[in-house]
């Protein structure tokens, strides 16, 4: 069911006026490509990854502080480019993309930091509803979707609330139902529950497991490995630039640390 | 470009930054209105003085001195003749006792004991406004020179000059105060920008994050520098105005009766000009403002 749904939402557009190419939805949805990327010439964030994710899977991205996650994800989102390799987001190599082709690909991308991001001085409604108004569409569709979308994450009847009177947890969520609002291909979730207790961080983490039960693809990166335990879902460890696979949660993760001890995955 | 039907929505956003720093906002408009009021009520003086040169300045007398010797006849059919000109309304033969006895008029004794030789008869013309310019009067004066009896000619040039010199300097005045006005109001929209970006980095970094174009992350704040120039305009405006009709009564009753001066207010389309030139200017400060603060 879940991957129906994905091929009727997902028609990205990268370009103003763009049309959509069929041919993309047939194609793994990220594919990374012996990239890397750069910031001090002595020691590279990413050195040739290679990693490909298909529509419809939730990912964990694990690995130490400062191993590279994040700047994986950027590298998605375009907040980074490569130095090195290709990034390709539905066969199309984004990291030739302009930059006023970016906010066209981002329109596809949901993303969801640990700190939130969320405007504290606009409601719920209107942190949310950003992502729809951006897009263009007339107001009465922002008003329905949004409400949806707040519904979907256990927020309806909280529209009306200034983000900065919410929990951390409820503030997550808000930051959840952002990213969700459009319907896009892809969820990017960067440590979402790293300012959560862990009571919050599995709830967080429920909620993500909803949206992908929906047909979208979630890549989920963290470092809490408890969170790896409760979900069997895919893994991939980033440790010291370098990428390793380890197909289907706590059990694969176990084999990789054998092969390759990293003791600072928490 | 931003699609005109997010416009509605892009300038309740507009309104939404002007509303979260009301204060300093508040401050921006006073001072763009402040620097702009000055520009205004230049402008306001020089239109009046404009006026008034218009007034004052055309050519509506010549005198024609006559040489000595000049007999009754000759003086006769000259003053016909320069009376049946077209730039002429009346031509009045003034003698030389005349003469004396008007400039005697103030009580100089020495004028009115002096000899009436040193008096030059007159022929004094009184020009027709309507058919009278600054070239025609000057080529009425050159023919007038070559007449035989004629010893000279005065046209009270250099009076409608010194006015007309006095315009031109307030004109170039205005232009170097408009200059100075144009860069602090640029100066102030571009700082206050400045600040409402700083107290915006969040909302800017979300809009990019969700697929803001450029132009939508802009224009708001374009808006907004806009509505800063705009009300700083119409203020000034609105000032001027109040100080000009509540003092209109006393500047007609001076320098209406003194040089029969009505004074006017700054004309429709200045009004309207200066309003939608606050308003660009002040978008122009807020683009300098996005220039840099947006990348940054």
């Amino acid at each position: 069911m879940g991957r129906s749904r994905v091929s009727s939402l997902f028609k990205p557009h990268f370009r103003p006026e763009g049309h959509f190419d069929r041919s993309a939805a047939h194609k793994p949805i990220v594919v990374l490509e012996n990239v890397m990327k750069v910031y001090r010439a002595d020691a590279p964030v990413l050195r040739n990854v290679d990693l490909t994710i298909e529509r419809g899977e939730f990912v964990f991205v694990t690995g130490p502080s400062g191993a590279g996650k994040s700047t994986l994800l950027k590298l998605l989102y375009l907040a980074e480019t490569v130095d090195e390799g290709r990034v390709l987001f539905c066969g199309k190599d984004i990291s030739r993309l302009t930059d006023d082709s970016v906010p066209h690909l981002r329109r596809n991308i949901g993303v969801v930091f640990q700190d939130f991001r969320l405007v504290p001085y606009w409601t719920v409604s209107e942190n949310v509803a950003v992502a729809l108004e951006v897009m263009g569409l007339p107001p009465r569709v922002v008003r329905s979707r949004g409400a949806i979308g707040l519904a979907r994450v256990g927020l309806d009847g909280r529209g009306d609330d200034l983000v900065r009177v919410l929990s951390g947890g409820e503030q997550q969520r808000v930051a959840v139902a952002r990213a969700i609002v459009n319907e896009p291909a892809i969820v990017l979730a960067d440590e979402p529950t790293g300012n959560l207790d862990p009571v919050l961080a599995l709830d967080i983490l429920g909620l993500f497991e909803e949206i992908h039960e929906a047909g979208t693809t979630v890549v989920f990166a963290t470092h809490d490995r408890s969170l790896l335990e409760v979900a069997p879902h895919r893994l991939v460890v980033i440790d010291d630039g370098r990428c390793i696979e380890a197909r289907a949660g706590l059990q694969d993760l176990g084999e990789v640390m054998r092969a390759d001890p990293m003791s600072s995955v928490h | 470009m931003t699609p005109m039907k997010q416009m509605p929505l892009l300038f309740a956003r507009a309104l939404r930054g002007v509303r979260q720093q009301l204060g300093t906002q508040l401050l921006s408009v006073m001072t763009v209105g402040l620097a702009l009021f000055c520009m205004a009520a230049a402008l306001l003086a020089l239109e009046n003085a404009g006026a008034m040169v218009q007034r004052w300045g055309a050519p509506v007398r010549v005198t024609v001195f006559l040489a000595e010797g000049a007999t009754g006849s000759q003086t006769e059919a000259l003053r016909s003749a320069l009376a049946a000109l077209p730039e002429v309304a009346n031509a009045r033969y003034v003698t030389s006792a005349e003469a004396r006895a008007t400039l005697g008029e103030g009580g100089d004794r020495a004028i009115a004991s002096a000899p009436v030789e040193l008096f030059p008869a007159t022929i004094e013309l009184q020009l027709a406004p309507a058919a009278v310019t600054r070239a025609r009067v000057a080529a009425l004066a050159d023919r007038v020179r070559r007449v035989p009896m004629v010893a000279d000619v005065e046209t009270y040039r250099g009076f409608t000059d010194r006015l007309r010199d006095m315009l031109s300097s307030g004109r170039a005045a205005v232009v170097v105060m408009s200059l100075g006005v144009l860069l602090t109001v640029l100066a102030v929209v571009s700082n206050t920008i400045r600040m409402s970006l700083a107290a915006r980095v969040r909302e800017i970094e979300v809009l990019r994050l969700v697929g803001a174009t450029r132009e939508y992350v802009r224009t708001p704040f374009l808006l907004e520098g806009a509505m800063l120039g705009g009300l700083g305009a119409a203020a000034a405006l609105f000032a001027l105005s109040l100080v000009f009709y509540t003092t209109r009564a006393h500047f007609e009753e001076t320098l209406g009766s003194a040089l029969g001066l009505h004074p006017v207010f700054l004309s429709a389309w200045v009004f309207v000009g200066f309003l939608i030139g606050g308003g660009a200017l002040g978008a122009a400060g807020s683009a300098a403002a996005l220039r840099r603060g947006l990348q940054a």
